[in-house]
């Protein structure tokens, strides 16, 4: 393990010892349990930005997506608007909604050769517009006991949100680790065209890869709704910068090829503790965003910094 | 050093002298696409209620695009530079407050204070991007996040009215008692810009930037000054179109231009400017703030649900960039 990998885990160590020193409310086990139900949906987020990070290409469409899944399964699972009573099914069908939005920013990518951060901001702005077409003025307030568990009841003193959201990690690990798929996403973030002068047909892979972010997404949006009781179009506001933040930190280049969930999934907590903590000593939580675009400046331009010779054209 | 591996060889381009730069009747109805865009637009409206086609309405539906053409236009810079600045929406807002934090001060001087300001915000953002090479919509993303917090925390979260009515008064004249005054100050900022760009190197330098940052380098062309003059420039544009939004809302908020992004990208890209950069220029935009402008108000006469709106805004900027991308210039899209 070099030190490049295990930097994210020292400091994650580091910030949370600062933290328990300043705070003693931060250093109680009911806290610990908050940080990390507070960092599940983020963590799955997290786990389908990661994919698209490791192939070089960017994802801002998490927010639209969130939206949409949120709204969907809202309205599909018992609620007061209508009379649907799905369950599972309804949470499938958002997870699937969803997809096919991540599969249009992919097409977009590959077919229409739009950059990634410019398909998926319009994938996004797609999103919520379907969103707000569902919301349709009236919030669909969520009564489906199952879907209001997730959020509430604990199993080994964490939500059931939390275990889902580490299942998520989990499949996202084995995906990388064991799946063509995983494998062909670091080698496009490497080296693409190695890759395909070898003999791969890239684009199907930066396809899945867009549409297994979306996936994510959708899960995300339905996990929120969850946490809410209610589909909310700004489900997913903020997501898509807080994941890019942790997935960065994690230590995955945006340049792609390095990297990973495992990564990202300390990056998450890395940000959660850092939010958490602040607000634990008082800071106001609107810093929050502040202070994770610093951290994604800082962390970016360190990360270039060794190939600072090689990079005299940066975009 | 990595050299790009060329799947094909290229053509040699130095055979054959006549194939010159001549466009395509594609190309010709793409670079005339605002244009189009616009008129077709006018007349569809036009049918659809006709009385759409009156003094009244047009001047109200200039009046409103004024701070998106500002906000398109300074973004337009950066675009022909190559990079892309995400974060002019949340500086506006950021800007709203500042200007409604400061009139009291600074009274007739705030407008100045105010581009002074978000120009030096919008400079740093360049700097961090030439000097750090970092991505510049990563700087900006960035930046989008951090002037939001501050607009929050600085303004408490909430709207901050302004009661001092006459420093934003002039304004909300019309000149000659038809055309508004907000938008006389938007055109005057995209002619004097595009005449700084066609009267001196600037304009070369910018394009060449856009073009071929290496090549524009090694031509001696200064490209860092030039990536953080578009930056600088973009965010006083921002600044403006804030006290523009100001004036009509008598009040500032840390969200009040956020919903202006989306809008402002695709302005700059319905107008044609390649999101490659190189190609483009600021009228275009300005043809393409109109056209979105002209959606926005569009859809309601046409009784489509303004919901469509935001789908509508994500389709046309992925059409319009999918057409005017320079796909000579780019092997590998990420």
């Amino acid at each position: 393990m070099s030190l490049r990998d295990a930097g994210p885990p020292i400091a994650l160590v580091v910030v949370f010892g600062i933290f328990a020193v300043l705070s003693p409310d931060f250093r109680t086990i009911s806290n610990v349990q908050n940080v990390l139900d507070a960092a599940a949906v983020l963590a799955v987020v997290t786990c389908g930005i990661s994919f698209v990070l490791m192939t070089g290409s960017i994802d801002l469409s998490a927010p639209g997506i969130m939206g949409a899944s949120a709204i969907t399964v809202a309205l599909l699972v018992a609620n007061n608007r209508n009379d649907n009573d799905l369950g599972l099914i309804g949470v499938a069908v958002a997870v699937l909604l969803a997809a096919a939005l991540g599969c249009l920013s992919g097409l977009a990518l590959v077919v229409l050769k739009v950059p990634s951060f410019m398909a998926t901001l319009g994938v996004s702005a797609v999103g919520l517009g379907v969103a707000t077409l569902l919301f349709a003025g009236v919030q669909p307030n969520i009564t489906d006991p199952m879907l209001e568990g997730w959020a509430v009841e604990r199993f080994l003193g964490l939500a059931r949100l939390t275990w889902i959201a580490v299942a998520c990690v989990l499949l996202g690990w084995l995906v990388q680790r064991y799946s063509r798929l995983g494998r062909y996403a670091f080698a496009i973030g490497g080296a693409e065209e190695v890759l395909a002068l070898s003999g791969v047909r890239v684009a199907p892979y930066k396809v899945a890869v867009f549409t297994m972010a979306g996936a994510f997404y959708g899960l995300a949006g339905v996990l929120v709704t969850s946490q809410l009781g209610a589909g909310l179009v700004q489900a997913g506001r903020g997501y898509d910068f807080s994941a890019i933040t942790a997935a960065v930190v994690g230590g995955t280049l945006l340049t792609g090829g390095r990297g990973g969930i495992l990564h990202s999934a300390v990056g998450v907590l890395l940000v959660t503790v850092l939010t958490n903590g602040l607000v634990q000593v008082g800071v106001s939580p609107y810093w929050q965003g502040g202070v994770q675009g610093l951290i994604v400046v800082a962390a970016v331009a360190a990360a270039v910094i060794p190939q600072r010779r090689r990079n005299q054209v940066t975009k | 050093m990595s050299t790009p591996v060329l799947a094909k060889p290229a053509p040699e381009p130095a055979a054959d002298p006549t194939v010159k730069a001549r466009p395509t009747t594609g190309q010709r109805l793409t670079s005339f696409m605002p244009v189009i865009a616009l008129v077709v637009l006018l007349a569809a409206l036009t049918v659809a209620d006709p009385g759409f086609l009156s003094l009244n309405s047009l001047t109200a539906a200039v009046r409103t695009s004024a701070p998106l053409v500002v906000l398109a236009a300074g973004a337009t810079l950066v675009v022909l530079c190559g990079g892309i600045d995400l974060s002019i929406a949340a500086l506006c807002s950021l800007a709203t407050v500042f200007f409604a934090l400061w009139l009291p001060d600074l009274g007739g001087l705030t407008t100045l204070a105010i581009i002074a300001a978000t120009g030096a915000i919008g400079a740093l953002q360049g700097v961090a991007h030439v000097l750090l090479r970092i991505p510049s919509f990563i700087v900006t993303l960035g930046g989008m996040s951090i002037f939001t917090a501050i607009a929050l925390v600085i303004s408490d979260a909430g709207p901050i009215r302004v009661a001092d009515r006459d420093a934003t008064h002039w304004l909300t004249l019309y000149v000659a008692g038809v055309v508004p005054m907000s938008f006389v100050v938007a055109l005057v900022v995209v002619l004097v810009v595009s005449l700084a760009l066609a009267l001196t190197p600037l304009g070369s330098w910018v394009r060449a930037t856009g073009y071929s940052e290496s090549a524009a380098r090694l031509g001696g062309a200064p490209v860092d000054l030039v990536k953080v003059a578009a930056f600088t420039l973009s965010g006083a544009c921002a600044g403006l179109a804030a006290v523009m939004l100001v004036s009509r809302n008598f009040s500032g908020s840390p969200t009040m231009a956020d919903n202006l992004l989306l809008p402002a990208v695709a302005a700059i890209v319905v107008g044609g400017t390649a999101i490659t950069g190189g190609h483009g220029s600021l009228w275009r935009s300005l043809a393409g703030a109109l056209v979105v402008t002209l959606l926005r108000v569009g859809l309601p006469i046409v009784g489509v649900p303004s919901a469509y709106e935001q789908i509508l805004y994500g389709a046309i900027i992925v059409a319009a960039v999918a057409l005017t991308l320079d796909r000579s210039k780019v092997l590998i899209i990420k």
